[in-house]
């Protein structure tokens, strides 16, 4: 028997027996496999067996496969190893254990019906679970359960004066006006159901109130989103850069009218929400895109409220408003914490002893000020307990359960409510990785000779943002050099003399004695490097523009890699900057392909960012290109002198 | 004197079988439930620590498989950190000796970002793989199980191995 014939064999065997096992509590499993409607049809899976209250149903499924794809969410696992990874497609990673019941939705820890079992590639996972991960909640009907998209995520955070308000649901939104003034917004989200509260007030300086309310069908449903800004403030919408997230961004003018933090309810009284957070119908772990960057000392937590929670556990509900990383531990003597850096409190302390559960006390501190404010919420248990920790709609929930704990874990760690703060982050300066390895090369056989490659060309156009295309500043660039060189008395030769890729046989048929065009990328940037290998040249200089995908990246870059690059790169860098007038980006060390494959001093220049606003305007200018070009020129002479001197020298 | 000879020979070939069996099982030693993730921020250059907590699979093949999946994902939105392209994903990672295979899905060619976003991704990529934990000094890259030279109009040399010396 062969091993597809085995992997097959065992993959049947697997899904019989997960039939069985439905088959044996009670029921057939065919007959209970839920009839499921996502986006107005039926989502049809070719093996899903309804377990312990979930779905059964493997990764290579054609209808998960279905269902990812609209969600913009793809699956990572690969055989032999435990950890299948979903990313989501505003980039949350939730992660299942081969084997384990538990699972993190963007580090936050969730707990399964079962476990995921494996069989060779493929994997059977908790369908409902991770549908919940995504934002998705089954919604059963009398003949049918709805896979319904939600809003998932209300994320409130404030600066000085201004208050950002962000919703992100499980598709791209659909959103209608119904009302708006000044100072108050009502919007309509079609085709997605809410997993949030129903309302919140809001700690923050621009808005008191937040309330949202669901109406339509289950199999369209609408959310209605009224925010009330404080008294004077005015809005605006911020344009979203993803299609699922819309921000609203309310502003005080004059002096800040602070909302009032929320009183916390008394002890065991706090009311319950109407949705569902373990596992999370929604989870606040995104952070909205257009709002402004998290600093420390941003987050606070706004409540603590202690109830009872499922069976007889015991649920602590922390609201936090803004985004924070936190640490848990447990210790040896029925201690448990957690740390919420960067993060205030907006009230005092709490001291509480609650009348059910397992929990004996609770605490909660401001612990630490200035530049490293933390929260820590401590609680001291009867025994070893169970301790979960899920998000909520507000912030987390971290649940106490009477029986003891399976897993005796002693720390972990997560963010909540958006971006991570990371006070630990540490910088690295560059080069600091270690030096590069030794490198050999000849000395230059035409020592007048300089090449210049101008990056890209002919259908490898490079990088294109703003109207601009590399291949074409590159190549001007590139031909104001040679003129400037020659005219000082070099030879100059280009990797290509027009808009057509070097490797192309009209262009580059001389250096090949078939004739023909090179079949792959490595000989395409060797034909490159080879024009100055074989014709003995004294310098290389490559001509690039650069683009990132931030916007703030600007400036130029001198990228080297051989040893005696690094001088070459040096006097470019002194003479192109004040030259061209950029940001001066530094010369770094990289693997980039043609300075490591010239057998010559060589540099490859990223002259601008072509995705930044103002590097755009200075290459629209015919006279920045000049003053690049003079400004390599000037390089090479401070590096190599002039040719006639150093030719001599090289005889 | 024979049986004596092929009782050595048997010590030694269970002896060996189990030193195998150790050295391609045994687990990552991890100070705590956590490993490391790098990113590189906005400047191209600068490397941030990032850590993420583990599910309880220790073993190394799924503790790089999960860091790497981690690093391609990247941190959560908002932080400020040059990323791989959206849809961008592990496909499998292979830890032979000390290097680590990667196979990325064929996004990360997607967009042309220029030398700035290959080089730091790669980097936070390289760096998180040969963190002390998971042995691996070097990695080597393919694209969708291909071995490449570089990414299409790239400039960062894939078809050898990277490691943070590369950077």
């Amino acid at each position: 028997m062969n091993r597809s014939r085995v992997r097959a064999f065992s993959r049947s065997a697997a899904i019989a027996a997960l039939v069985l096992f439905a088959g044996a509590t009670g029921a057939r499993a065919q007959d209970r496999t839920p009839n499921l409607w996502f986006q107005g049809t039926r989502l049809n899976f070719a093996h899903a067996v309804p377990m312990q209250g979930d779905l059964a149903v493997s990764t290579r499924d054609d209808g998960l496969r279905r269902f990812l794809d609209r969600l913009g969410a793809s699956v990572s696992y690969q055989p032999q190893q435990r950890y299948v990874v979903i990313t989501a497609q505003d980039r949350r990673t939730i992660v299942f254990t081969i084997g384990d019941p538990a699972y993190t939705i963007a580090g936050v820890r969730a707990q399964a019906p079962f476990a995921p079992t494996a069989d060779g590639g493929d994997v059977v996972l908790p369908f409902f679970a991770l549908a919940r991960a995504l934002y998705v909640e089954p919604v059963q009907g009398s003949t049918e359960t709805v896979l319904q998209p939600r809003i998932g995520v209300l994320d409130v955070r404030s600066d000085a004066n201004r208050t950002f308000v962000t919703v992100r649901g499980a598709m791209p939104l659909v959103t209608t006006t119904n009302a708006e003034s000044p100072d108050r917004l009502q919007v309509s989200f079609t085709g997605l159901g809410s997993s949030l509260a129903p309302s919140r007030r809001s700690a923050g300086a621009a808005v008191d109130e937040i309330d949202v309310a669901v109406g339509g069908s289950p199999r369209v449903p609408t959310t209605t989103l009224t925010i009330a800004g404080a008294r004077g403030t005015t809005h605006r919408i911020v344009p979203a850069d993803v299609p699922d997230a819309f921000t609203v961004v309310f502003e005080a003018h004059g002096p800040v009218a602070q909302a009032a933090p929320p009183t916390p309810p008394p002890l065991g009284s706090s009311p319950p929400t109407a949705t569902p957070d373990y596992p999370p119908g929604g989870s606040p772990q995104t952070p909205p895109t257009a709002a402004p960057p998290v600093v420390a000392g941003r987050a606070t937590v706004t409540d603590l409220a202690i109830e009872p929670g499922a069976g007889d556990s015991l649920a602590i509900r922390v609201s936090l408003s803004g985004a924070t990383a936190y640490e848990w531990h447990r210790l040896a003597d029925n201690r448990w914490y957690i740390d919420f850096e960067n993060t205030t409190l907006t009230g005092p302390g709490r001291d509480e002893r609650p009348s059910f559960g397992a929990v004996e006390s609770v605490r909660m501190r401001q612990l630490g000020t200035g530049d490293a404010p933390t929260v820590r919420i401590a609680f001291t248990m009867t025994g070893e307990q169970r301790v979960d920790l899920g998000p909520s709609d507000t912030g987390i929930v971290i649940t106490v359960f009477s029986q003891p704990a399976d897993d005796l874990t002693r720390i972990g760690t997560g963010q909540t409510g958006g971006v991570p703060v990371m006070p630990s982050a540490t910088t690295f300066e560059p080069g600091a990785a270690g030096s590069p390895a030794p490198w050999k090369y000849g000395p230059a056989t035409n020592p007048k000779l300089i090449v210049i490659d101008p990056g890209h060309g002919g259908a490898d156009v490079g990088t294109m943002h703003n109207g601009l295309t590399e291949k074409l500043l590159t190549f001007d660039i590139a031909q104001r050099l040679r003129s400037i060189l020659v005219a000082a008395g070099w030879t100059v030769r280009m990797t290509r003399d027009n808009d057509t890729d070097p490797v192309s046989t009209d262009n580059l048929s001389h250096m090949h004695a078939d004739g023909k065009p090179n079949a792959d990328d490595r000989a395409y940037l060797q034909t490159r490097c080879d024009v100055a290998n074989n014709a003995g040249a004294r310098l290389f200089i490559s001509i690039h523009v650069n683009s990132a995908p931030v916007e703030s990246a600007h400036g130029t870059t001198f990228y080297w890699y051989k040893p005696q690059d690094a001088a070459f790169a040096q006097a470019l860098e002194k003479s192109v900057i004040p030259a061209a007038g950029t940001f001066d980006d530094g010369t770094r060390h990289e693997n980039f392909y043609v300075v490591r494959h010239t057998t010559m001093p060589a540099v490859l220049i990223e002259t601008a960012f072509v995705t930044n606003a103002g590097d755009v305007g200075l290459l629209r200018q015919p006279s920045f290109l000049q003053n690049v070009a003079q400004g390599i020129a000037n390089g090479v002479k401070a590096y190599a002198g002039v040719p006639s001197a150093n030719a001599l020298s090289q005889q | 004197m024979r049986w004596s000879r092929a009782l050595v020979l048997v010590v030694l070939f269970v002896v060996a079988v189990a030193v195998a069996w150790w050295y391609t099982h045994r687990q990552v030693a991890l100070v705590d439930d956590t490993i490391v993730v790098y990113y590189v921020k906005d400047d191209g250059t600068s490397l941030v620590p990032w850590r993420v907590s583990l599910g309880p699979a220790r073993d190394r093949a799924s503790v790089a498989f999960y860091a790497a999946t981690q690093c391609v994902a990247g941190p959560p939105e908002g932080t400020e950190a040059v990323r791989f392209p959206l849809g961008t994903r592990v496909r499998a990672v292979n830890v032979v000796g000390s290097t680590a295979d990667v196979d990325i899905s064929k996004d990360v060619a997607s967009s042309a970002e220029g030398g700035f976003a290959e080089s730091a991704e790669f980097k936070a990529l390289v760096w998180t793989l040969t963190q002390p934990s998971l042995h691996v000094t070097a990695v080597t890259v393919r694209i969708d199980g291909a071995r490449v030279a570089t990414l299409p109009g790239g400039h960062l040399e894939l078809d050898e191995p990277l490691s943070r010396s590369s950077f």
